[in-house]
């Protein structure tokens, strides 16, 4: 495989890892506790979750932009077209999605699991727990869901990594760029290997909810 | 934190204790006491509000208002949780988690870090006690109903605990394994002295397994026994106010309003042939179940509603009573209650 070509795609798998997880760290209990919770707003906010998985690309893009550029509150730490930025705008994309997903996940597992847990003498953390332990599948499925969106998204890496050669140049950008050069077969190349991911990733996501 | 006076029979009593759902009191129980070691069974019709107090009983559900007490202690924030954890509550249809049998039965060990040879001893132990040893490696998927049932119960008592709450304890269970269930129940009892509450509709297995029955009536405690507790509705008919349970009519001696009705098994003639009496209620039927109770003879006769009937033997004898054979029954207005 060429050397670009293999250079580009751990990049973004690496990338997308790194996106998804954080998410992930953020989402799954955020998901967990507005689902146990009930609390006024609530429908507030999983219209507003819902929203937000539907969320464009570049908007992240913009507004992330708009908070590590140089002229943003964040602008000293110079993250602006770095690895970094690309993984703070995936996790921006991914966090409602899985945040929703682990959401309805916790919401159908049934409400017996949390009691029969604590009358056997779970504790809250345990029953937490017991409670994702029964949603897993679903779980995993959100988390694939969540990693599927950031590593086929393009506006929120071109914009705040700047699809430099070598060092934030991800999949997509890479086929952007190369399709506006007239280099299609690059383009092609790359965009068969997204293709396989992708397929490799809704294959896991079915095997995930076909199980739950 | 309160203590009551502790006398060494309540091991687990309530006072004053209030449910409300939203804004609708769904229990009412002034006191309530039990004591270690026995059986208790809970009975009353749907909507009595038998598993809103077996919650409270659990420790699950904090009441409205009122107070429980463990071993004398008033059950409060602080300390609920390590009470918790000597009570089992299985429910009506108990949930087994995605896993495996022994993962089941094991999981109140686990999370209590007991160590897995240990653990694994007691998992075959509790399995052994209800009837399911070599079922450690099954799936929940792969069990039945009443084999699911049992192996909640094993969980339940993994833990070792001192109060085991049971749900409608044979409800949605086949025929065998209700008395598999039962059988548990007596041992509990009888070898490991935990204290048992049980919810039941069946009446016959309440007096069968339990030593104290409790009778709910729209979240009350009722001094009655179980029986002849009929929900409807009253119809005025002229200067006549009669009950109505959707099968039967059953005349009453007051016009005030009332969904729930109750009619002491002991004021109930019992004859062969028809005959005039001043009593306004009289039913035809045949007789379904005969029990022997003590000096009393427990018949179920059918009247389109079952109606529960208590003779003495004598009367039993004399009159040469058998199951099927067709009878008549005779109250007066008087011995019906109203709620």
């Amino acid at each position: 495989m060429n050397a670009d070509v293999f250079e580009v795609v751990l990049f973004t798998i690496k990338v997308s890892f790194w996106g998804t997880l954080l998410s992930g760290l953020v989402g799954v209990p955020l998901g967990f506790i507005i689902a146990i919770r009930e609390f006024p707003g609530k429908g507030i906010v999983r219209t507003t979750l819902n929203t937000l998985m539907a969320l464009p690309t570049v908007v992240v893009g913009l507004t992330v932009y708009a908070f590590i550029s140089r002229q943003g509150p964040l602008g000293q730490w110079g993250l602006l077209f770095s690895p970094t930025a690309v993984v703070i705008g995936q996790c921006v994309l991914a966090t409602p999605l899985i945040t929703a997903l682990t959401l309805s996940a916790t919401q159908s597992v049934d409400p017996r699991v949390g009691l029969t847990a604590r009358t056997l003498g779970a504790n809250p953390g345990q029953e937490a727990f017991i409670i994702l332990r029964e949603a897993r599948f679903a779980l995993m499925a959100g988390i694939i869901a969540g990693f599927g969106r950031v590593i086929a998204e393009v506006g929120a890496a071109m914009m705040l990594g700047g699809n430099i050669r070598g060092y934030t140049r991800t999949m997509t950008t890479a086929i952007a760029l190369e399709s506006s050069k007239g280099e299609f077969g690059f383009g092609l190349a790359l965009g068969f290997i997204l293709m396989a991911l992708a397929l490799f990733i809704n294959f896991l996501l079915g095997y995930f909810q076909g199980r739950k | 934190m309160d203590t009551i006076s502790n006398d060494g029979k309540g091991y687990l009593e309530v006072a004053q204790i209030q449910q409300h759902y939203g804004g609708r009191e769904v229990l009412n129980v002034p006191h309530l006491s039990l004591e270690k070691g026995k059986i208790c069974a809970l009975v009353g019709p749907n909507g009595a509000g038998k598993t809103t107090l077996m919650l409270i009983l659990s420790l699950l559900l904090k009441p409205t208002s009122g107070r429980v007490y463990l071993h004398g202690t008033e059950v409060t924030a602080g300390n609920r949780r390590r009470f918790q954890k000597q009570i089992s509550m299985l429910f009506q249809d108990p949930i087994l988690f995605h896993t495996a049998v022994a993962g089941n039965v094991g999981y109140g060990l686990r999370i209590r870090h007991i160590e897995e040879k240990e653990r694994e001893k007691r998992i075959r132990e509790c399995l052994e006690m209800v009837g399911l040893a070599g079922f450690a490696g099954r799936k929940p998927g792969e069990l039945s109903g009443g084999e699911a049932k049992r192996v909640a119960i094993a969980r339940a008592l993994a833990v070792s605990p001192e109060l085991l709450l049971l749900d409608e304890l044979t409800t949605n269970v086949d025929e065998s394994n209700a008395q598999i269930l039962e059988s548990i129940v007596r041992s509990l009892s009888k070898d490991l002295k935990t204290t048992i509450v049980f919810s039941t509709h069946d009446r016959n297995q309440a007096y069968r397994l339990a030593d104290e029955i409790i009778t709910l009536l729209e979240g009350r405690i009722t001094p009655f026994t179980p029986e002849n507790i009929f929900r409807g509705k009253i119809i005025q008919h002229g200067e006549d106010t009669w009950f109505d349970t959707g099968r039967i009519r059953i005349f009453l001696p007051t016009k005030k309003d009332a969904r729930v009705i109750y009619i002491d098994p002991k004021s109930i003639v019992l004859s062969l042939t028809p005959f005039d009496s001043s009593a306004r209620n009289r039913l035809e039927g045949w007789i379904e179940s005969v029990t022997a109770n003590g000096d009393w003879v427990r018949l179920q006769v059918n009247t389109q509603e079952p109606i529960q009937v208590l003779i003495t033997q004598k009367s039993f004898f004399e009159l040469g009573l058998n199951i099927e054979k067709k009878v008549y029954i005779t109250f007066k207005s008087a011995a019906v209650q109203v709620f």
